[in-house]
């Protein structure tokens, strides 16, 4: 890896470029027009970004606030925890002293805003042993923190296991390679049988013994019963922008997809992330009322991303989407699948709900929480078993009135990779015209944006989905 | 005359004592993974074959169902599978060894849709926790429990627990054996090569119980009774990393001037020295003897253990190096044994990785080329 990249520790950059660009939210439009000239690789992002007022400005508070926690955890007597974006970071509030950092941020944030995005990282993973072949997403911010270019880890928990293995892979890794205390979740392949809720519940109660341990304190029972109601409180937000998201044309902007899941990752049960999702019920019920889109311009189709999204030049594919017309649905990282949500099915078992009235449902809540996040409900068991990859994906495709689906994702998910093909070709049975994108999501080494642009031009125009 | 039992046992699918097993009544389930344990079907007087992929010589079926970032493993699996050459199983055990193992599942249930009498008509999915402690554990004992009733009402059986005991003695008398043959490898100078051990460990995966035990017997009584030992000047290595039944990959390292003095890639001998209790609840021995040892880097936040497990093995073969190898796309042995490397070197021990399409020659030149050079450092060193 490159020295000087050493010398910018990775979460102080991202500190001081947040705190930074959450002040422009105040600027002048003349400043703001001299700031966008300064930075030409993020003005294609950020110049629209602001342009959606409130919410903008208070997602990039939270990223200030997020990160800058993290580079003041040491100097405040915290300990670090190293995590992933499927986890639910409640829990860590909760403890008062454990600050997370969440790899898939870090690396999902380079490859928005470098224009090299987290290459160097990426590859100073492999030099140092860990697979090339591995999940890019966690490779890229992950390099950072295995070259000491990054706040230091005091332990490692994530919950991965079971759902997805280069995920787990990576962080056994870097706990290994940091020489910190691991624990890993473990997740069977069913998700509504009794049995397997007790199995959550009970390993569950092991993390928090294991973060008590190595965090050397314990939870304050109060302050997460105050998270968790804070958390109930965004559930019913984020079902009034999924119910608004039904109409057509869709008024909800695609880009408000990744900054609620980045601000769930982050800061849920933060009292910031409601305050950005009240911002965003009025941008779009201000959309709804007046019958727009929130494109900015007519809807003319409607795509839902039965993976994930693709962060890579720029966000190029928000981008993209944008520029043709089409509505961005969400993707797998969208929904959280609480017991209110417009989405759910009434499967027993399928959803979650939040229960404060004492500490064991609370913390039995937390289990079902973690249990249902992305990836974590829908790609742990064969994606054609019931309330698995398949049942949600067509769920989901048909109430939002997708008119086809998309499958973004990276070459190190060898959960997906290895039935893709067999989704897909359901997919199209059922009347979805369905196609698959080949880039990384995070890498753009590997596929360059004019060659998915071109296949996406060609997908819709061939479908005429345009 | 040297009997072929084994090397054909290693190399062919198709075996006339599987199929003779059939013929007397037998009924035979195929599985995929070492974390199966095998005592449950021989107690319900049936035969488990460890499923694999080799002789394949085109993965036409394999990439029309999975996707080009995906192990060569399973998708040479589902190419025989495709082709037929699993015709004789009553049943399929798919496992959750790893993300591309466990999609074995729906890749081999679609095919069965699209190619007729592809797919057995007992097929099954066997799940197994991603960490070998406690309350994983007690998941693990109940779905073994699930297993044993659902074989039970399947092929409308009973399993007793004296059943389970007595498959549990053979199967130790056999691992045993097994630990036997291992410790004849440590010898220096040693009587067998790697090869012919090798052989005689994938056979153990697909033999019969009963012939299995009784050839390995004569293996082990014929190598002690050896007068020529494998050359003294030849360098002693030891074969780590992904799943490997590929005899050609062992007898090309032999064949470049070493010989592989043992293992602890799958289908090889991991830990086999441990006996499973037959005091007691077995269903609870049988867990506790599969869940435990995480050889496996798929027991995620266990890798001091196996690193352990791995030295420990080194030293008490006396090998002089370990060949990592791991097949492409296989990250969890590809990034253990990048691990591996800094640790084994910081021990003094000298480590080559490699990363290979799985099955046998692929790649010959170029491994060959890493072998000789590997052995040319070890010359160096001494």
């Amino acid at each position: 890896m490159r020295p000087e990249l050493k010398e910018y520790p990775l979460d102080s950059l991202f500190a001081s470029t947040f705190d930074i660009a959450r002040k422009v939210g105040r600027s002048t439009e003349k400043e703001r027009a001299i700031l966008l000239k300064n930075v030409p690789y993020v003005s294609g992002l950020l110049g629209p970004l602001l342009s959606l007022g409130k919410p903008a400005t208070t997602f990039l508070e939270i990223m200030a606030e997020y990160y800058g926690n993290l580079i003041n955890a040491k100097k405040q007597g915290k300990k670090v925890v190293m995590t992933t974006f499927c986890f639910d970071p409640t829990i860590f509030y909760a403890f008062g002293n454990l600050v997370p950092v969440t790899l898939e941020v870090g690396t999902v944030i380079t490859s928005i805003l470098w224009k090299r995005g987290s290459f160097d990282f990426m590859d100073f993973c492999t030099e140092v042993g860990f697979s090339e072949t591995g999940c890019s997403s966690q490779r890229g911010a992950m390099g950072a923190y295995l070259a000491g270019a990054g706040v230091d880890i005091d332990m490692v928990a994530v919950n991965m296991g079971g759902v997805c293995d280069t995920n787990s892979n990576a962080y056994s890794f870097a706990a290994q390679y940091l020489n910190k205390p691991f624990y890993g979740l473990d997740y069977p392949a069913e998700l509504t049988p009794d049995d397997v809720t007790q199995y959550h519940r009970k390993d569950y109660r092991a993390l928090i013994r294991f973060l008590e341990e190595h965090g050397q304190c314990s939870f304050d029972i109060d302050r997460l019963r105050e998270l968790l109601d804070e958390k109930r409180l965004q559930e019913s937000l984020m079902d009034e922008l999924e119910e608004m998201q039904r109409l057509v044309p869709n008024p909800v902007p695609g880009i408000f997809h990744l900054l609620i899941y980045a601000a769930r990752y982050t800061f849920s049960g933060g009292k910031k992330f409601t305050q950005m999702l009240r911002e965003m019920i009025e941008i779009v019920r201000n959309n709804a009322e007046n019958g727009l889109s929130g494109l900015g311009k007519p809807e003319k189709s409607r795509a839902f991303l039965f993976y994930i999204d693709n962060f890579s030049f720029n966000v190029g594919m928000f981008d993209w989407l944008e520029k043709n017309q089409v509505s961005h649905m969400g993707c797998m990282l969208s929904r959280t699948f609480s017991e209110t949500a417009p989405y759910r099915t009434g499967v027993p078992g399928t959803t979650f709900s939040i229960n404060t009235k004492n500490l064991d449902t609370m913390i039995d809540s937390l289990a079902d929480i973690n249990a249902r996040m992305p990836m974590t409900r829908t790609i742990r068991g064969p994606y054609d078993a019931p309330n698995m990859w398949l049942e949600d994906s067509l769920s989901l495709a048909k109430i939002y009135k997708a008119d086809c689906c998309i499958y973004n994702g990276t070459p190190g998910c060898r959960n997906t990779w290895s039935n893709v093909k067999l989704i897909m070709r359901d997919l199209e049975k059922h009347g979805y015209p369905t196609h698959l994108v080949y880039a990384d999501a995070f890498d753009g080494r590997v596929e360059n944006w004019e060659t998915t642009a071109m296949r996406l031009d060609e997908f819709f125009k061939i479908r005429g989905l345009l | 005359m040297k009997s072929t039992l084994f090397n054909d046992a290693a190399q062919t699918i198709d075996l006339s004592s599987v199929r003779e097993f059939k013929e007397n009544g037998g009924k035979v389930v195929g599985h995929t993974c070492s974390f199966l344990p095998v005592e449950i079907f021989y107690a319900a007087g049936m035969l488990p074959v460890r499923l694999r992929g080799i002789n394949t010589e085109s993965l036409n079926i394999g990439d029309a169902y999975y996707g080009p970032f995906v192990c060569t493993f399973p998708k040479a699996l589902l190419q025989q599978a495709g082709t037929g050459a699993y015709d004789f199983i009553d049943g399929a055990i798919i496992t959750s060894g790893c993300d591309s193992m466990r999609r074995l599942d729906e890749c081999w249930r679609k095919m069965g849709q699209d190619i007729s009498g592809t797919l057995p008509s007992w097929f099954y999915y066997f799940d197994v926790p991603n960490k070998p402690d406690g309350v994983a554990f007690e998941w693990y004992e109940s779905r073994v429990r699930k297993l044993i009733r659902d074989v039970e009402k399947k092929f409308k059986i009973s399993i007793s627990d004296e059943d389970l005991r007595k498959a549990i003695r053979d199967q130790n008398v056999i691992r045993k054996a097994v630990w036997d043959l291992g410790l004849l490898r440590c010898e220096v100078p040693t009587f067998i090569t790697g090869t012919e051990a090798f052989e005689a460990l994938i056979a153990r995966t697909v033999l019969p119980r009963d012939l299995y035990a009784e050839e390995l017997t004569r293996l082990i009584d014929d190598v002690k009774a050896r007068k020529d030992p494998v050359s003294n000047t030849k360098k002693r290595l030891f074969l780590a990393g992904s799943i490997c039944d590929d005899l050609e990959l062992v007898r090309q390292i032999e064949e470049a001037g070493a010989v592989v003095v043992g293992e602890t890639v799958c289908y090889g001998q991991r830990n086999t020295c441990a006996q499973v209790e037959v005091e007691g609840d077995p269903v609870s021995a049988l867990a506790d003897h599969y869940l435990s040892g995480s050889i496996c880097p798929r027991m995620f936040g266990y890798y001091p253990l196996r690193l352990n497990t791995l030295v420990d093995r080194i030293k008490q073969t006396r090998a002089q190096g370990v060949i990592m190898q791991n097949i492409r796309f296989c990250d969890l042995h590809g990034s253990e044994n990048g691990l591996l490397e800094r640790d084994l070197e910081k021990l003094g021990i000298p480590s080559l990785r490699i990363e290979k399409e799985y099955g046998a020659l692929s790649e010959k030149g170029r491994l060959r080329m890493r072998f000789d050079a590997f052995l040319e450092q070890l010359d160096t060193q001494d």
